[in-house]
């Protein structure tokens, strides 16, 4: 949506997927739950609305949707139990995390945010274009089960590559990143997924839209971030046995709610700790004429102890979605690899003289 | 109108043809049955709620225009390794009289963009293709047609472009896909492409323009699984005047025809970043 000419910025989608979803220290889970998720309750709660439909009878949810939000994925550990802001607080924590989040007010020498002292602020704040208001549920996270709104337990697996990518990310930020090869380096940053494109999509640092096209019998999921095309058909067909970057999606209605259901992942998701075992389930219902409500569940017994559920409500957006250009402009991709090359040399030079 | 006859021939039958000349006017051909098709084709194009010819569905050109727009006969490979199986095949050109016309200037970069196919073609590194050549490259794309948005989505580097329907938007910047307005003219789809930048090709033989392309494509119905596919090409730097390309599209008939991913950029990061990996010790 932004129009301004971003080249790809992948130690910015590096960074914003882990603001996102700290991992590790997943204290206190509330015991495994299987309640059912907020939309449900708050579509309850709310005046009925009627869907229009498409001429040939879905409810109609087409339009240009944005996602941006400052709500974090899981519920600050501050936060304990509370699960829904008042107003009141919803504009306090606003102003305090827009302020704490402002590249532009940290000095790397001292850090902040999660930056080191003495790390890298990779990009200032004119490149980012996330949301600065919490979510319209006023919940404190996007994800609402667990009840603690917090990422469920690491299976075994899940917490050695968690250790692992919290490695890795420091290491990042201390400006001395692992690339001995581009395979090193994230999906995100070799532009073979979209940072926040999903599935699922989860808010992040820039072009946080996506448009929703129906034709008889497919729904497609379009979205701005590495011009990513979902084209989900509604036919009741099985998944294929092809796996894929973005897996293998297909949907159905259960009322006026989309359901969009993904396996077949080729590796990891866009998520950071997902595997290629994932099960997702989107959910995608408009509760009234400017929101469109976005459920997503993931299952991935191989990471986690437990599916999770997550709650972003879009907002109807004026603004067309515009070409993102990605691997094209991946400029940063060799700057990464160099920028490794020219250390492992001056490593090289300074054990040399060392040991004369 | 002798191309657009050719092509009419080999989809409609002879009589159907005739019929549609006696009465005058191309669109009769829509509208005369036509006695040779199956049951479930008829001689009216598919329309969409608002009455429009519904494009939707998966197609593909078959022909080798992305080897080269123009004639070219069969020619060895660039991989002696790989023989027969991944040589050039010969073709009929889709350009109008086969004939490109470029300024002096541009003829000889066409020539030298020719020579260094292999280092120079942005469909080797996996960059968006542009347009034309995304709809003749040997990959399925998708339309999904609705009255405001048409999306081409085509299977190669998972591109993608939406064509606004009537509208008055403009590009902010330089695209690899370029800007797409589309109107109907008749049976027509019509869609005008610009903001195009400088990057990308027609073909692999170095066929190129400027970021002062203009390209303006008609998508035609000419049976309930082909589409007539004409461009007409634009660029004053590059070119002398406008020129034409023109091929059918055939529809992919397959139970669950299915786009899938060609995400290539792993298969160019080699060629893009291998001199950057770090060597093993000796």
């Amino acid at each position: 949506m932004s129009h301004r000419f971003f080249v790809t910025t992948g130690v910015v989608a590096l960074v914003i997927v882990v603001t996102l979803v700290a991992p590790g220290n997943v204290a206190g889970q509330a015991a495994s739950s299987t309640s059912k998720v907020a939309p449900r309750q708050a579509a309850a709660s709310a005046k009925p609305w009627t869907p229009p439909r498409t001429p040939d009878g879905q409810p109609d949810l087409q339009g240009v949707w944005d996602y941006r939000t400052i709500t974090p994925l899981e519920r600050p550990k501050e936060l304990g139990t509370k699960a829904f802001f008042t107003e009141e607080e919803a504009a306090k924590y606003e102003k305090t995390e827009n302020q704490r989040q402002n590249r532009d007010l940290i000095d790397p020498e001292q850090g902040g945010l999660f930056y080191p002292k003495g790390g890298v602020v990779p990009y200032n704040e004119f490149w980012y274009d996330r949301g600065n208001k919490v979510a319209g549920t006023k919940r404190t996270s996007l994800i609402v089960d667990p009840p603690d709104g917090r990422l469920p337990a690491w299976t075994p697996e899940g917490q050695k590559e968690a250790d692992l990518r919290a490695a890795a990310e420091r290491n990042d930020q201390l400006g001395h990143p692992a690339a001995d090869s581009w395979e090193d380096r994230p999906l995100q940053e070799r532009c073979l997924v979209g940072l926040n494109a999903g599935p699922p999509m989860v808010p992040g640092a820039y072009n946080n839209d996506v448009q929703l096209l129906q034709i008889s019998g497919y729904v497609v999921i379009l979205n701005e971030m590495v011009h990513s095309a979902r084209i989900v058909p509604l036919d009741g067909r099985p998944h294929g046995s092809v796996r894929q970057w973005r897996g293998d999606s297909v949907g159905h209605w259960e009322g006026n709610t989309l359901v969009v259901d993904t396996t077949n992942f080729r590796r990891e998701t866009s998520l950071p700790g997902s595997s290629a075992n994932t099960h997702l389930i989107e959910r995608f219902t408009r509760t009234d004429a400017n929101t469109l409500l976005y459920e997503f569940t993931v299952d991935d017994p191989t990471m986690w102890t437990r599916p999770w559920t997550a709650v972003v409500p879009m907002t109807k957006s004026d603004d067309p979605i515009y070409e993102y250009a990605c691997h094209e402009g991946n400029y940063a991709m060799s700057g990464i690899l160099a920028g490794a090359r020219a250390a492992d040399k001056a490593a090289a030079e300074a054990g040399k003289s060392g040991s004369k | 109108m002798q191309n657009w006859l050719r092509v009419a021939i080999s989809a409609a039958s002879k009589g159907a043809l005739i019929a549609g000349l006696m009465a005058g006017g191309i669109a009769a051909l829509w509208l005369v049955p036509m006695p040779n098709v199956s049951h479930a084709q008829t001689s009216k194009t598919a329309r969409t709620a608002d009455g429009k010819p519904n494009l939707n569905g998966i197609w593909e050109a078959l022909n080798t225009a992305n080897w080269d727009i123009q004639d070219h006969a069969a020619r060895m490979g660039p991989v002696v390794a790989l023989g027969a199986a991944f040589s050039i095949p010969a073709g009929r050109g889709v350009v109008e009289g086969n004939e490109i016309p470029y300024l002096p200037e541009a003829a000889a970069k066409k020539k030298e963009n020719s020579e260094h196919w292999l280092t120079a073609d942005p469909e080797i590194k996996c960059y968006m293709p542009g347009v034309p050549r995304a709809t003749y490259m040997p990959y399925p794309f998708q339309i999904v047609q609705t009255p405001q948005h048409i999306l081409m989505a085509y299977e190669f580097a998972g591109a993608t472009r939406t064509i606004y329907m009537n509208s008055k938007l403009k590009s902010p910047n330089d695209t690899w896909m370029g800007w797409s307005v589309g109107h109907w003219e008749g049976e027509t789809l019509v869609v005008d492409v610009t903001s195009f930048n400088d990057q990308t090709w027609f073909d692999r033989a170095g066929n190129f323009h400027s970021d002062a392309l203009h390209v303006v494509e008609r998508y035609t119905p000419i049976s309930p699984d082909a589409l007539d596919y004409e461009v007409t090409i634009e660029d004053p730097k590059i070119f002398s005047r406008p020129w034409k390309m023109r091929m059918p599209l055939y529809r992919h008939l397959e139970k669950d025809a299915q786009l899938l991913e060609y995400q290539c950029v792993e298969f160019a990061e080699e060629l893009l970043y291998g001199p950057l990996r770090k060597q093993k010790s000796k």
